[in-house]
């Protein structure tokens, strides 16, 4: 212990007496400890991501939806494939009471919604209690649709407010306008509190029941399906059939969560079977497997930062050849002293201590002033380019010093080796 | 601690059969004694020392030291020795330059794990008794040739060897630190240290109880 703190006063010693030279080790080091640290905060976000990812949408998903292209025409002319009807899912439902959520929708575009004498575009989705169980991303007021509400087909409905739109460049804005045909329902709901409101949606008198308000962009986890539903007001769907507003040939998609990632396949095979029974041929219809293009996802996003920690770890190999380049140095520049030591006594085992307390030093001091870079890098300058700040853990900095000096050390293990080497006599005749 | 080599020889590393420094020494050096080498340059008076001093090996002969084969001891032997029982003056001072003259005192104190006030005490203890009082806070850059010799005499003494090896002490000075440091040596002789001194002084090597002549690798009669 003694023979550590008297090596690391005289390496403090060296290092201050080398300022400059120990001054560029530390940076070589501390740039590994500041890509590190990038890199790690990184995967560390992805990992929280991938969480929230994983609690709001879920894992064991699946989405059953009619074969739209299934060709039944024969002499007689034209026939529509079949539909999946509310019928169909009813049965669904009880066949297999255990799914954590069977959700169906379908659309009805191009409605026009009425109030206040203004008549704005939108498009009206039927849904059914279990639309809120996954990827629910908005704030509730009011109340949404009720198993009273489906089975009274009441005229009821929940109105979407948008979350402003994440900053993008003119391109992005420029193709929003051109594709948004709901802007004008959206500017209304923004700017009309219409809960508790009667809206007429073409013919039909609805009651808002409730408002969703989407999260903004920044809280909501990044949807792992790659794409989302546009909604703007939500019905139940048993009204919307009885209202017509919803025919014989709307099919509806049926989102499934399972709710057991491990019987999942084996729930998969009896959702086939369940409709192939039902149709009488596998082709009507087709499942949608998203749990394995879920899985396919994470692994990517992990596999992409965990590039970028091999490129914090290839800077952090650059920084020890930097701390072993130096350390040669000084064992070179100091071999005279290294043998009057050895004449007045030092043992192997001193010089190589000396040598190696140093290098750790200056991997120490590197972490240290890496990690503050890192910081400084990855919230305040971060915040000043825009970039957004990273969410750095107390541990990550802490690693990332710990990491600094191990690699200084395994680096000066060679050159403090060659310095123990050193035969006092011929050391002591060096110049 | 007594000396005795037999048939002590060095051959450097180099050309086709090497440089032969040393061509079979035999010779004996009680405890208690004060030797002087002398001979002409390069006939490997400073090679005899190293070796004396478990800074270098020889490539033949026996070198034991108080009884001990040298051969036959480790490198951390070596380093204990060197560390308690053996102390070096060198002709170039061979001073830490960065250090003040009581810190460079202090260095083998610190290799035996002394430390703290008792490690200075001593330290200016030994300044003081080399006639450096006073100066101890002064770098070897900062101090005269006979001074730094004095600190290296301080050094040397630090942990009470019992034997002093100075190659050329007086090689760097003029003839009046000469002097004084040839008195000092002789003072700590007389307090019971063996000390070999290599000199091309004829003047002090007089003043040496013994003398051993070297001439080519070999003792003179
Ligand atoms: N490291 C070495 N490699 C090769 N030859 C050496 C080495 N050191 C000394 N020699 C040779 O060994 C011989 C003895 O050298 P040494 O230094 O012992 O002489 P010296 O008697 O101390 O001389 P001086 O009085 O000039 O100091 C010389 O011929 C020298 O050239
Ligand atoms: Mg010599």
């Amino acid at each position: 212990m003694r023979e550590l703190f008297n090596a690391a006063r005289t390496g403090f010693a060296e290092i201050w007496a080398h300022k400059m030279r120990s001054a560029l080790s530390f940076l070589a080091i501390a740039a590994g400890s500041m890509v590190f640290i990038d890199a790690f905060s990184a995967i560390v976000n992805t990992y929280s991501q991938l969480e929230q990812q994983k609690a709001v949408s879920g894992l064991a998903r699946l989405k059953v939806t009619n074969n739209r292209s299934l060709s039944l025409s024969n002499t007689d002319g034209y026939q529509m494939p079949p539909v999946i009807d509310y019928e169909e899912v009813a049965a669904l439902r009880r066949q297999f009471p255990d799914l954590y959520m069977v959700s169906p929708e379908a659309q009805d575009w191009r409605e026009v919604l009425q109030y206040d004498g203004r008549n704005v575009v939108t498009s009206v989705t039927g849904v059914t209690p279990d639309w809120t169980k996954r990827d629910f991303i908005y704030k509730l007021r009011g109340r949404f649709i009720n198993k009273y509400d489906m089975d009274h087909k009441l005229r009821v409905c929940v109105i979407v407010r948008k979350a402003p739109p994440p900053p993008s460049n003119d391109y992005f804005k420029q193709r929003r306008k051109e594709w948004n045909f709901t802007a004008s329902f959206d500017e209304l709901a923004a700017h009309n509190d219409l809960l508790d409101k009667t809206v007429k949606i073409g013919r039909v008198t609805f009651t808002v029941i409730g408002v969703l308000d989407a999260l903004p962009y920044s809280e909501r986890p990044e949807n792992l399906l790659g794409y989302s539903n546009d909604y703007q007001v939500l019905a139940p769907v048993t009204t919307m059939y009885s209202y017509n507003m919803l025919g014989p040939y709307d099919s509806l998609e049926v989102n499934v969560d399972t709710g057991n990632e491990a019987t999942f396949d084996e729930t998969v095979r009896k959702i086939r079977n369940f409709f192939k029974v039902r149709f009488g041929s596998e082709d009507a219809f087709v499942i949608e497997n998203q749990m394995g293009l879920i899985r396919e996802r994470m692994a990517e996003s992990v596999r992409s930062s965990l590039a970028t920690v091999s490129l914090g770890m290839l800077a952090f190999l650059a920084g020890g050849i930097g701390i072993m380049n130096v350390t040669l140095a000084t064992v070179f520049a100091r071999t005279k002293e290294i043998g009057v030591r050895r004449a007045i006594g030092a043992s192997r085992r001193d010089i190589m201590l000396q040598f190696m307390v140093e290098a750790v030093m200056l991997g120490l001091i590197g972490g240290v002033i890496g990690s503050v870079l890192g910081w400084l890098w990855d919230v305040p300058i971060k915040v000043i380019l825009g970039m957004g700040a990273a969410k750095i853990s107390a541990w990550i900095p802490l690693v990332s010093v710990l990491i600094a000096a191990f690699t200084a050390f395994v680096f000066a293990i060679y050159p403090a080796w060659v310095a123990a080497g050193l035969k006092p006599a011929d050391a002591l005749r060096a110049e | 601690m007594s000396i005795v080599c037999t048939d002590l020889a060095k051959v450097y590393e180099g050309g086709k059969s090497g440089w032969p420094a040393l061509r079979g020494l035999s010779f004996e050096i009680r405890r208690g004694e004060f030797v002087a080498v002398t001979g002409p340059s390069g006939c490997g008076k400073s090679t005899l020392l190293n070796i004396l001093g478990l800074l270098d090996e020889p490539t033949g002969g026996v070198y034991s030291l108080n009884g001990r084969d040298a051969g036959a001891m480790s490198d951390s032997e070596r380093s204990a020795l060197r560390l308690g029982e053996i102390g070096f003056v060198f002709q170039a001072f061979h001073l830490l330059n960065r250090l003040s003259a009581l810190d460079n005192v202090c260095l083998p104190l610190l290799y035996a794990g002394e430390y703290g006030a008792g490690m200075r005490h001593r330290a200016s203890e030994l300044l003081r008794k080399v006639g450096l009082h006073g100066k101890e806070r002064k770098t070897p850059l900062e101090l005269s040739g006979g001074e730094r010799q004095r600190v290296a005499i301080a050094r040397a003494l630090a942990n009470s060897p019992k034997i002093i090896l100075a190659d050329e002490p007086t090689g760097n000075l003029d003839s009046v630190s000469s002097g004084e440091i040839m008195e000092m040596l002789r003072q700590l002789n007389s307090e019971g240290i063996t000390v070999v001194m290599v000199t091309h002084d004829l003047g002090l090597a007089g003043r040496a109880g013994r003398n051993i002549r070297i001439r080519d690798g070999r003792i003179e009669p």
